[in-house]
């Protein structure tokens, strides 16, 4: 047994040289639990291994699978299932962050949860007996000794878990002892022994099939059981007692009539394990037999009996043993439970006409389909699934073909309309929006709204020609009449400068070539969404917000903090703006405009007060030719008394409206009701609703469904100018900085933060002060945002709920487990750098881990980066979570750095925000490439 | 033996036309040229670059940017900084060939795009661009390269990664680089000191081309390779690659290297600030005592273009080796003999001088030599 337990540690000593030989080694490595184990167990070493096994930390990963972590995923804004997400691997497993090259993948087991080396640090330089015997050596080899800071990365309270968990919170001190494992002075080493594994495969083996969803977790339903853990608990006193008490002298973990019940299989570490019950797998434990019960059978494979169990548990120690419900307790079915539905509404976003068809396409973001609606008989006739979050959608001429594009699954389906089925799905960029296919098939293109780009299609051959340069966050784009030229809309403002008024751009495309000819402002706007050319061509409408983001938020001349409208944008470039704001009452969140085939009508809809204006065209061009060229500049933009001069009508839908549709015929409209799962049918001619289209969504409003109807509503602010969507436009941010009268009057604006997975992210505030996102909604809100009666507790509570479910998007950079990119994983180095160019040593709070640890890489707190400014009332700031940090410029408190690179080439000059002042520019391109990753 | 050797020297003397008589193989001489210069509505004399665009020219000069639209021949829309031009001097310009973009290295200020009349700008505080000296700028597929003083950088344009090679990974011995050029797969740094880096985009291989006989005053070897680490142009046409130095310009066919000096050659100096290949048999070279064209480099032929800044009249002159065969006398052609940037269509050359952009049109343009009658000399000026 010697020479085995002398094997081991020669084999975790040789663990790096795998890597050598392999060439290209990756330092330092993570070896896995197993390998420290070697060493690290028996009396001599204080059972450290066992009573690791013995701890939650083993069954970390395993706990992922439990039903109660769907719910905790879903309201940390997560899409994966939880033993996938990298948010939840984080904590509940080791080498986050890490790819292949950075784990000894024979030695390491992510399934075994959080090992020693997620405190210690990766292993593969230290874990020698040579190092390990020199404390100075190991430390300098890569060995960390945490401290109880460490621990709160994972355990600071995430409202997620205690949304969830009967018993959330870890009190750190006490846990802190109970994980304490020292070594005995002087110590001797010891370490899991070898064992001739004979016909045993050992559980990992039956594990690398049986887990996951389809084979019910089995795996980890063992990992989580008293029997992965029954050779481990040999290890504790009480075993040593009731060994006495047996008669068995010595180590329990050594005395074979112990082991005899507590540990079958390959290796002595696992305990009872699958083998135990279904006998040794050697000869079964193989795909192709295993698919053949009868095969399998003979190969050895027991189904497991109760009385086997007894043999060792009736009786066991003096405890009863209740066979039945030990059975219920161990049962781990192929087939899982069903999962508490979820209830899956529809949310219709936008609409087009198919050509030659009555058939209404409608895109249903919740549902991740195109539901086909027959205008004529007001029936759903088919949904089409087409991917996550469809949002735009458009025909090829002959209505053929359609294209829609998913906003979450960053792709384009292409839909044969007919057969309402989709033939193929193109790659497009972050979240795209808009599409519209050329006139003459020629082009489809694509905005994607994140990228700030627009993908071109060749229609017919489905190619990719090009890529655009958008304005930020294309939206939706317009073609004129004579097909010479598409407007697009870009969503949010450009980066116009620190402190400077907004400026949202138009992007003017040749429509034959598809190559951006022009790019016009609309000064002071932002949130441009919906366009659409007048049928005469002069002109194209589009919604707009006018964001007054630069002035106190208690001003109220000329509308209030946000006003909303449209712009008038001429064939010549000259834009005109309108607000459909009244007097006491705003058209909050204005997202679709469409005209009527004759010109004379324009339909606007406001989401946030679930209105659709009707714009007399000939009045509102009155208003506009009879002003001043003064009073086009500066007061039509900014005058609440203009709408009552050309709208004509306000026509209620319901809740939510977004997209719209007008019939060929000009005698009906429809407008897509996103929150209660409708299509509403207007009268043209009455300009009054005339019913409603069902998409069979829910009718039970849950709380998640409550909190969405109120965040995207503008009851909750005064005069009803705006939501909580309004500057969380798709969850998200609107770009801009705000001067909110917490912190400031017109003096100290501050930069807008996403609202995607940032339930676990708290504090919330620039400043750090608002711990919770109750608070943060709550009173706060109506004080210093909307100026009205807060939300009631439950509308309160269901806002945060919601808030907490809203989805961030994957990474487009680096896919958790896959390789980085060279220039990523340099960066990482850089990330986890702990020494400078010339090897000083960077002190912890100068390096980017430390205010910045992963998985959410924040460590939420507050922490003073040098970005004080004269105005501000504090240095120290809320260090932000750096997830998807590529896509929310601009960045620090308030916005001044409108790339990643100005952090550090403009705003850290003393190296206040991480030591980076001694980086060559490549190794800052490398870091900014691994930040993109996060 | 000596009799055979001197009827064939008779023979072929008797052969070669004489001068105004008969047809030989002639190449193309520019006879038609326009000029530009501030008085036309450059925004500056000093043209540091210059770029054909299908029916428009981009001109860039120390300060400013300018657009001649080819059909009307006028200068019809400049920019400088306070028409939201980023940096004053434009030292390079590239033309996405898909998007239309204009891709601007400006000497001291980054790099620009222009798109749809937008500027946007990336410099060495806000992008991951190496030096905000840039040189040169060349269109690489989704990429764009910039050759700057501190190393080249590439942006992706569809990730937004920058990737900067210097002398940590690339065979860059030094890192100040004069000139990029894309084409046919691959990337052509012209370095100073370095020579010329091909960077194979498929193969992500960097290959370089240095002097081998490593003497900084003197090209020891004839044909060993460039004729100088201190290169300021590469282009890669046809499979050729053409280099540029302040010591003469060279050829190299992908087996054999051939050098021109001004010593044996129609190459009006030794002193090149820069390049244009049309093929792999044409290319025009940037001089400080002229614009010299090799029109047919198998026979060593070439079209010498320079002006007499006393007469204000200027002249083309055909050489072979350093015979001349005919000599172009055609009142205007370049505005200035300082030649810093060329650029070439399918017929037309463009060329920027430190006294405003001449632009030759080619009518009748021929590729390599052709039997023709010699021009007499003329000495007609165009009208602008």
């Amino acid at each position: 047994m010697k020479r085995l337990a002398f094997l081991v540690v020669i084999a975790a000593m040789a663990a790096p040289l795998v890597f050598i030989s392999r060439g290209a080694p990756a330092k330092p490595v993570y070896v896995g639990a197993r390998v420290c184990a070697a060493c690290h167990d028996g009396a001599g070493m204080g059972h450290q291994y066992s009573k690791w096994l013995l701890s939650k930390h083993a069954q970390a990963y395993a706990a992922l699978s439990k039903p109660e972590s769907w719910e905790i995923a879903k309201i940390s804004g997560l899409r994966e299932a939880p033993w996938e997400a990298a948010v939840c691997l984080g904590c509940h497993s080791t080498a986050f962050g890490a790819d292949e090259r950075d784990v000894d993948q024979e030695t390491f087991r992510r399934e075994d949860g959080l090992q020693c080396e997620g405190c210690h640090g990766p292993g593969s330089e230290y874990a020698s007996e040579a190092v390990m015997r020199d404390k100075k050596a190991a430390m300098a080899a890569g060995l960390k000794m945490p401290t109880k800071d460490d621990c709160l990365v994972c355990h600071l309270e995430k409202g997620s878990h205690i949304a969830v968990l009967p018993n959330p919170t870890v009190n750190i001190d006490e846990a802190w002892k109970q994980i304490a494992h020292p070594m005995p002075k002087p110590a001797k080493m010891g370490g899991v022994r070898e064992r001739e594994a004979g016909e045993y495969t050992g559980s990992a083996a039956c594990g690398a099939c049986h887990r996951g969803e389809e084979h019910g977790h089995q795996y980890d339903v063992w990992r989580r059981s008293p029997h992965a853990r029954a050779w481990a608990v040999l290890s504790t006193p009480r075993a040593a007692e009731l060994a006495r008490e047996m008669g068995a002298n010595g180590d329990p973990q050594s005395n074979a009539a112990c082991l005899k019940c507590h540990s079958v299989g390959a290796r002595e570490d696992e305990g009872v394990g699958c083998e135990a019950c279904h006998g040794a797998g050697k000869k079964y434990a193989n795909d192709a037999t295993m698919r053949d019960p009868v095969a399998a059978r003979a190969a050895g494979l027991r189904k497991g009996s109760l009385g086997e169990c007894n043999g060792c548990h009736n009786p066991a120690h003096g405890k009863a043993f209740d066979a039945a419900e030990a059975w219920k307790r161990i049962a781990h079915p192929t087939k899982l439970p069903p999962r508490a539905s979820e209830v899956k509404y529809k949310n219709p976003l936008r609409m087009a006409l198919r050509p030659g068809t009555d058939e209404l396409w409608v895109t249903l973001e919740a549902g991740d389909a195109v539901a086909v609606v027959d205008t004529r008989t007001k029936r759903v006739l088919a949904e089409v699934r087409t991917g996550a979050a469809p949002t735009g959608v458009a025909f090829t001429g002959d209505g053929r073909r359609a294209f829609v594009t998913n906003r979450e699954a960053d792709s384009v389906a292409v839909v044969d309309a007919a057969g309402r089925r989709v033939e193929t799905t193109l790659p497009a960029g972050d979240e795209p929006h808009g599409v519209l296919v050329a006139p003459g098939d020629a082009h489809v293109l694509v905005l994607n709204t994140s990228s700030e780009d627009i993908h071109v299609y060749n229609a017919r051959t489905l190619a990719f020609e090009k890529k655009l340069a958008a304005g930020r966050g294309p939206w939706e784009a317009a073609l004129s009449p004579d097909g010479g030229r598409i407007l697009v809309t870009n969503m949010y403002s450009n980066l116009t400068g620190f402190r400077q008024p907004l400026a949202s751009e138009v992007t003017v495309i040749d429509a034959a070539r598809a190559r951006v000819e022009e790019r016009w402002l609309a000064e002071g706007t932002n949130l441009m969404m919906g366009i659409d050319w007048h049928p005469g061509g002069r002109f194209a409408l589009a919604t707009m917000n006018r964001t007054k983001n630069l002035v106190p938020m208690t001003r109220l001349l000329q509308g209030w903090t946000i006003t909303n409208g449209i712009a008038v944008i001429w064939a010549d470039g000259r834009v005109d703006q309108l607000l459909l704001d009244q007097p006491g009452l705003g058209f909050a969140d204005a997202t679709d405009v469409k005209f009527t085939p004759d010109g004379r009508l324009a339909l606007v809809t406001s989401s946030g007060t679930n209105r659709v204006a009707v714009i007399d065209v000939e009045k509102m061009l009155r208003v506009i030719e009879g002003a001043t060229e003064e009073e086009r500049r500066r007061v039509l933009p900014n005058h609440l008394g203009k709408a009552a001069e050309f709208v004509v009508q306000w026509i209620p839908t319901g809740d939510s409206p977004r997209g719209l549709a007008v019939s060929r015929d000009g005698k009906r409209a429809w407008v897509a009701n996103s929150l209660d799962d409708s299509i509403g049918v207007i009268d043209l001619e009455r300009l009054a609703p005339a019913g409603k289209i069902d998409l069979g969504g829910p009718k039970e409003v849950t709380k998640q469904r409550l909190g969405e109807k109120l965040f995207h509503n503008a009851r909750i602010t005064f005069r009803r100018q705006f939501s909580c969507h309004s500057c969380h436009p798709d969850g998200h941010v609107d770009g801009i900085t705000y001067d909110i009268e917490a912190d400031g009057i017109g003096v100290s604006p501050v930069d807008n933060r996403t609202l995607r997975g940032i339930g676990d992210t708290a504090p919330f505030k620039w400043e750090g002060t608002n711990p919770s996102l109750k608070r943060q909604c709550g009173a706060r809100l109506s004080v210093f945002f909307t100026r009205n009666l807060p939300f009631t507790p439950e509308e309160l509570s269901a806002v945060d709920y919601y808030i907490t479910t809203i989805r961030r998007p994957p990474n487009r950079y680096h896919t958790p487990g896959t390789r980085y990119t060279p220039a990523q994983r340099r960066g990482k180095e850089i990330f986890e750098r702990t020494r400078t160019n010339d090897g000083r040593v960077i002190p912890p709070e100068g390096r980017c881990v430390f205010c910045h640890p992963p998985p959410y890489y924040t460590n939420r707190r507050r922490f003073d980066v040098g970005t004080r400014q004269a105005l501000d009332r504090t240095g120290l700031f809320d260090v932000p979570h750096l997830n998807n940090i590529y896509d929310s410029a601009p960045y620090l408190h308030n916005g001044m750095a409108k790339t990643l690179e100005e952090i550090w080439t403009v705003f850290n000059p003393y190296d206040k925000h991480g030591y980076t002042n001694d980086m060559t520019k490549d190794q800052l391109n490398d870091l900014i490439e691994f930040l993109k990753t996060l | 033996m000596k009799h055979a050797a001197l009827c064939l020297a008779i023979v072929l003397m008797a052969s070669a036309p004489a001068a105004g008589q008969g047809a030989e193989k002639l190449p193309f001489v520019y006879t038609k040229w326009k000029q530009f210069t501030v008085k036309d509505g450059l925004p500056d004399d000093h043209i540091f670059a210059v770029k054909s665009d299908g029916d428009r020219i981009w001109v860039g000069t120390e300060n400013g940017l300018a657009l001649i639209d080819k059909k009307t021949a006028k200068v019809v829309k400049t920019w400088t900084e306070k028409d939201g031009l980023p940096w004053r001097a434009v030292t390079g310009i590239d033309v996405d060939p898909k998007t239309g973009d204009v891709w601007l290295a400006l000497f001291g200020g980054g790099l620009a795009r222009l798109s749809g009349g937008r500027f946007d700008h990336w410099h060495q505080l806000n992008s991951g661009l190496v030096n905000d000296v840039v040189y040169g700028v060349a269109v690489e597929n989704d990429n764009v390269w910039a050759a700057t003083t501190a190393g080249a950088s590439r942006f992706n344009t569809v990730t937004g990664e920058w990737t900067i090679f210097t002398e940590k990974n690339a065979p860059m011995e030094e890192i100040w680089n004069y000139g990029v050029h894309y084409r046919d797969g691959k990337v052509h740094l012209a370095v100073w000191g370095s020579g010329v880096l091909e960077y194979d985009v498929k193969a992500n291989r960097w290959k370089d081309y240095l002097d081998p006989d490593g003497e900084m005053e003197i090209d020891l070897y004839r044909d060993d390779g460039i004729v100088h680490v201190i290169t300021t142009g590469a282009n890669y046409v046809d499979n050729v690659l053409w280099v540029s130095s302040y010591f003469g310009v060279c050829r190299y066919d992908g087996r054999n290297w051939r050098a021109f000096y001004n010593m044996d050659s129609g190459l009006p100096s030794d002193f090149n600030n820069n390049l244009r290949a049309r093929s792999g048999r044409e290319a025009w070279f940037a001089s400080d005592k002229g614009l010299g064209a090799i029109m047919d480099a198998e026979t060593n032929t070439w079209v010498a273009y320079t002006r007499d800044p006393k007469s204000d009249t200027g002249k083309a002159v055909v050489t072979r080796d350093k015979t001349v065969l005919e000599t172009v006398e055609m009142g205007l052609n370049l505005p200035h003999n300082f030649i810093i940037s060329i650029d070439v269509d399918a017929t037309d050359v463009f060329i920027g001088t430190a006294k405003g952009l001449a632009w030759g049109i080619g009518e009748g343009y021929y590729s390599g030599l052709r039997e023709r009658p010699r021009m007499l000399a003329e000495n007609r000026r165009e009208e602008k």
